[in-house]
């Protein structure tokens, strides 16, 4: 065969794959056909679209804490309770799975039982593991094993350490199944007793009102046994079932249809779901236009949702320009294209009819302290003009774009007690930091025999952008004229440190609220939980703090706590076991067909409350995918000239 | 023959015992096994947590020689994986439970139907091209495409990915710009332009080698044989040059077969293909030790069962080898 004749061919050969691959790539849409083309009543099916960043790592109700699980397990397995998703300052709870709030009834030695009820005829998911594949009814019996499951070491279940100070039982639960290898599910938790079918009381062995928002959480919720011993991982008859916490079995609005790993998480509307209705108020005024038509609807409000797992944060950025997905978080990778500098979204983006949000985490970020270092610990005024020294707004700017807020005290906004008019008495300002570094026995950064005061911070991490935050926090003190040099350790090093204190300061410190009340903050600061008892890494020991701690925790929500709740605020202000840093925000972007109904920061989505016109969003989609031509054609001359040029340059040699 | 495979074979078990002791070895060094945990569990995990995390998986036991007073010295932590991994029984992620079987066997096909043909597609186009302008070498054309390949080599693979997808996914809108579908003839709108991206990315330094290899074989004695006995250049070329520089390409393809299964971690993640590309990487970030252990395991297989096919091919390819 002459060379001609093979590089004809293979010119023809490749202008046929050329064809054939724009001709296959016909459609961008990324996504398998929805479930179905209608619902049950005839409406149009709406599928609402989503992206996770990987796999959740357990679904199991007791198990699950990490943030993707529980956005994953959320829409799936419901709680005992559950936050109302309007009310956000100060949170409430209500009932969900029980009827309404536990009745709270106090006994001798303070003592606690909480009286709950089920409420009747829920269901859990229709699945094999039930007979005829058809959910039965969610008892009280359920809630005992989930309790039982709580104890049972091979399930891990994190709010363990917490539960067992509290609940009668459980601690001895969990030792008897150490020593002996294997949980007795026969033996029940005398701190969890059913009383009826749809009754039960939780026997606390001390105040713990905070017991509640436990009960909002997964940890708590009910389990049917079915579903545990049926997805037991093995061959069944030549079929392998999956493993419980790959397959949750719940009474939520959706059920899983399809869990593709490393793809995506498919969810169909549980056909059995009449737990909850749209709330009939309490949301804001200004709102009342659009929420109220919502009332009392069944929910959720769309039939199916698809989670789309993305590893790279640039990929979403596209999918969701070409109307692919429903919202998206504003990252890194995309600020500038989408935000102004005046924090606003980009008018190609409101064009667009895409809205901006703000969501502020109920958490707070901190550099610790160690009160029980030598140098920093009885100084006082030190770390007073430490926390002085640092330009808390300009690090926000520089290494997070500006959006979070700026810490002025430990509680969150939204958590009971958090002051918006507090401002913290030792933020930034260098000429009372230097003032008061004097004071503290060395006047510019130098001790009375002349020596440069040295201190050191222990950072997290060695990327380019944790190396430059450190080194600016390095700075920030080093304004003072003393030195600090900077250890870069990993992660779990860090943490290590932080458990022996063996540091001086400590940054990438945090808490994200369990629950949205001051006691999940402040007891990081109570001496009891000094490590290993808890996470008072600060190592912070004031009898008086500890008294009004102990006072605060158990009581009830209420001016007179408030006022304990700020003295505490005033004595952590003054002593400065921490640098001040920051409330996380983030912001988000919806597009025009899904406005955002509720934004609860701790509801880990409320998929039940999406809404969704499907009808616009194929109208745009379908706009904004369109295909040019031209690129196909200058591709196929392209080609032609170089297989012309190729031919020449042949002949010629 | 049948000797020396089973030598070879035999060779294996002490080798990939090797560097087993090896990555255990590496592993643990930068890590305790409580640090391990720790980052598992995140910061809130308590000492009493990361302990039951620890005894639950067995990183409790001795590292590698059991010391413990009435306990046999082979309870520990690297001999009793190591009997387990001798089973073939890949064992569950540390982190999800998730077995690793079931990991590899559902990550491998993805990975595969992204790198077989890109890298079948970017070996033909590359001989092909190399073998092109070993023809019209010295010509203008010739130096023009040697100055594309220095281009192409020079442009980093991540600009291809992140260039393409925008351009072709996002701009143009001819493919989904991110996801995959296992559904028949359709799955390849999901691949068309990873594998397009693949073959372009590595196609400089291809062409640039195999042009090098054959250019090297114009110069043997048999060539100028067979030129002097009248071959037309094209015969001479395709009979001569392409056959004898097989040894060459033999030993580049077989050792990068084993590394196709792999995946490709920059592609599969830009574009949602759920390969194994990423599997050992996440699991060094998070950390997952039996992760990583069985991808090294599988890894050091797969690769030394590479370098024996190469032999054989070696063998297969030109008479003058034999196996012994």
């Amino acid at each position: 065969m002459s060379i001609f004749k093979i590089i004809r061919r293979s010119a023809l050969l490749a202008a046929v794959f050329l064809c054939l691959t724009l001709g296959v790539g016909c459609s961008n849409n990324p996504y398998p056909p929805p479930l179905q083309e209608n619902g049950a009543d005839g409406s149009p099916w709406k599928v609402r679209y989503g992206a996770l960043p990987e796999d959740p790592r357990s679904l199991d109700p007791q198990v699950c804490y990490d943030s993707v699980g529980k956005r994953v397990i959320e829409p799936v397995q419901e709680c005992l309770l559950e936050y109302h998703p309007f009310k956000t300052d100060p949170y409430e709870l209500q009932g969900c799975l029980l009827e309404a709030l536990p009745e709270r009834l106090t006994g001798d030695g303070g003592k606690t039982t909480f009286r709950c009820t089920l409420k009747q005829g829920i269901l859990f998911h229709n699945d094999p593991c039930f007979p005829g594949a058809k959910g039965r009814e969610v008892v009280a019996a359920d809630v005992l094993f989930a309790f039982q499951r709580i104890a049972d070491p091979k399930v891990e279940c994190p709010a363990l350490s917490t539960l067992q100070d509290y609940v009668e039982g459980l601690s001895d639960a969990f030792e008897a199944a150490r020593k002996s290898g294997q949980f007795d599910y026969s033996r029940a938790i005398s701190g969890l007793q059913v009383t009826g079918k749809y009754t039960f009381e939780i026997h606390l062995t001390q105040v713990y009102p905070q017991l509640l928002y436990w009960l909002a959480m997964p940890f708590t919720a009910p389990v049917a046994r079915e579903a545990v011993e049926y997805y037991d991982g093995k061959v069944h008859d030549g079929i392998a079932r999956d493993l419980f916490r790959f397959h949750p079995v719940g009474t939520g609005p959706f059920q899983i249809s399809e869990w593709k790993r490393n793809t995506r998480i498919r969810f169909v509307r549980n056909p059995n779901y009449r737990t909850t209705t749209f709330p009939t108020g309490g949301w804001d005024p200004t709102r009342e236009s659009e929420l109220a038509p919502l009332a009392g609807r069944a929910l959720p409000l769309v039939d199916e949702v698809c989670m789309t797992i993305f590893r790279e944060s640039i990929p979403i950025f596209l999918l969701f320009r070409q109307g692919y997905l429903d919202g998206m978080g504003v990252g890194k990778d995309a600020f500038s294209s989408l935000i102004t500098p005046s924090r606003d979204l980009s008018e190609k983006y409101k064009e667009r009819g895409v809205s901006l949000h703000r969501d502020t985490e109920p958490s707070t970020y901190y550099m610790s302290l160690n009160m029980q270092d030598p140098v920093l610990g009885p100084n006082r005024k030190l770390r007073q003009a430490l926390s002085a020294a640092f330009n808390t707004p300009a690090y926000l700017d520089i290494f997070y774009n500006g959006v979070p807020i700026v810490a002025q005290q430990l509680l969150p906004p939204g958590i009971a007690g958090h002051k918006k008019d507090l401002r913290n008495p030792y933020g930034y300002n260098l000429e009372k930091a230097k003032a008061l570094l004097a004071e503290a026995g060395y006047p510019n950064g130098r001790d009375a025999s002349g020596k440069v005061l040295e201190l050191t911070l222990d950072t997290s991490g060695g990327s380019a952008d944790e190396r430059l935050g450190a080194e600016f926090q390095q700075r920030q003190f080093e304004q003072l004229g003393l030195r600090v040099k900077v250890v870069e350790n990993p992660f779990a090093r860090l943490m290590e440190k932080l458990d022996q204190g063996s540091f001086q300061i400590a940054a990438g410190s945090g808490w994200g609220a369990d629950y949205p009340d001051p006691e999940n903050f402040l007891f990081l600061y109570y001496s009891k939980n000094i490590p290993p008892a808890g996470k008072n890494a600060s190592r912070y020991k004031s009898p008086e703090f500890d008294a009004l701690f102990d006072q605060m925790a158990t009581m009830e929500n209420g001016p007179q706590r408030e006022e304990l709740v700020s003295r505490m605020n005033a004595l952590l202000a003054e002593d400065v076991p921490h640098i001040l840093l920051m409330h996380r925000s983030l912001f988000s972007l919806t597009q025009s067909w899904s406005p955002r109904i509720q934004s609860n920061p701790m509801l880990e989505g409320g998929l039940k409350y999406a809404v969704l016109d499907p009808k616009s969003r194929e109208e745009l989609q379908k706009h904004w995918n369109r295909k040019p031509l031209w690129p196909i054609g200058l591709l196929l001359f392209i080609f032609a000239a170089a297989t012309v040029a190729g031919l020449r340059a042949y002949r010629s040699t | 023959m049948f000797s020396y495979l089973l030598r070879r074979i035999l060779f294996f078990v002490p080798i990939v015992a090797g560097v087993m002791l090896l990555t255990f070895a590496l592993f643990f060094m930068v890590q305790s096994p409580e640090a391990m945990a720790r980052r598992v569990l995140g910061p809130k995990a308590t000492p009493k947590a990361v302990e039951l995390w620890l005894h639950n998986r067995g990183y409790d036991k001795p590292l590698l020689i059991n010391r413990i007073p009435e306990q046999p010295w082979y309870d520990s932590l690297f001999i009793s994986q190591m009997r387990r991994l001798a089973t073939f029984d890949l064992g569950s992620s540390d982190v999800t439970g998730r077995p690793l079987a079931e990991v590899f066997r559902q990550g491998a096909l993805p990975s595969l139907l992204l790198t077989v043909p890109a890298f079948l597609a970017g070996l033909v186009m590359s001989v092909g091209l190399a073998l092109y302008l070993v023809f019209i070498r010295n010509a203008v054309a010739d130096f023009i495409a040697s100055l594309l390949c220095v281009a192409l080599m020079s442009v980093p693979v991540m600009v291809y990915v992140i260039f393409g997808q925008y351009l072709v996914a996002q701009v143009f809108n001819y493919f989904p710009a991110f996801g995959f579908q296992l559904n028949g003839w359709s799955t390849a709108k999901f691949l068309l332009l990873p594998i397009a991206l693949m073959i372009v990315s590595g196609l400089g330094a291809d062409v640039r080698l195999f042009r090098a290899l054959f250019l090297e074989e114009l110069g043997q004695d048999y060539i100028r044989t067979a030129r002097a006995k009248g071959v037309s250049s094209a015969v001479v070329l395709l009979r001569h040059v392409f056959k004898n520089g097989l040894i060459n390409l033999i030993t580049l393809v077989v050792a990068s077969l084993p590394f196709l299964i792999m995946g490709s971690l920059l592609l599969e993640n830009f574009f949602g293909i759920p390969g194994l590309g990423n599997v050992l990487f996440t699991a060094i970030q998070l950390p997952d030790f039996a992760v990583v252990q069985a991808s090294v395991f599988l890894g050091s297989l797969l690769y030394l069962g590479g370098l024996l096919l190469t032999d054989i091919c070696y063998a297969w390819a030109d008479p003058r080898i034999r196996l012994h």
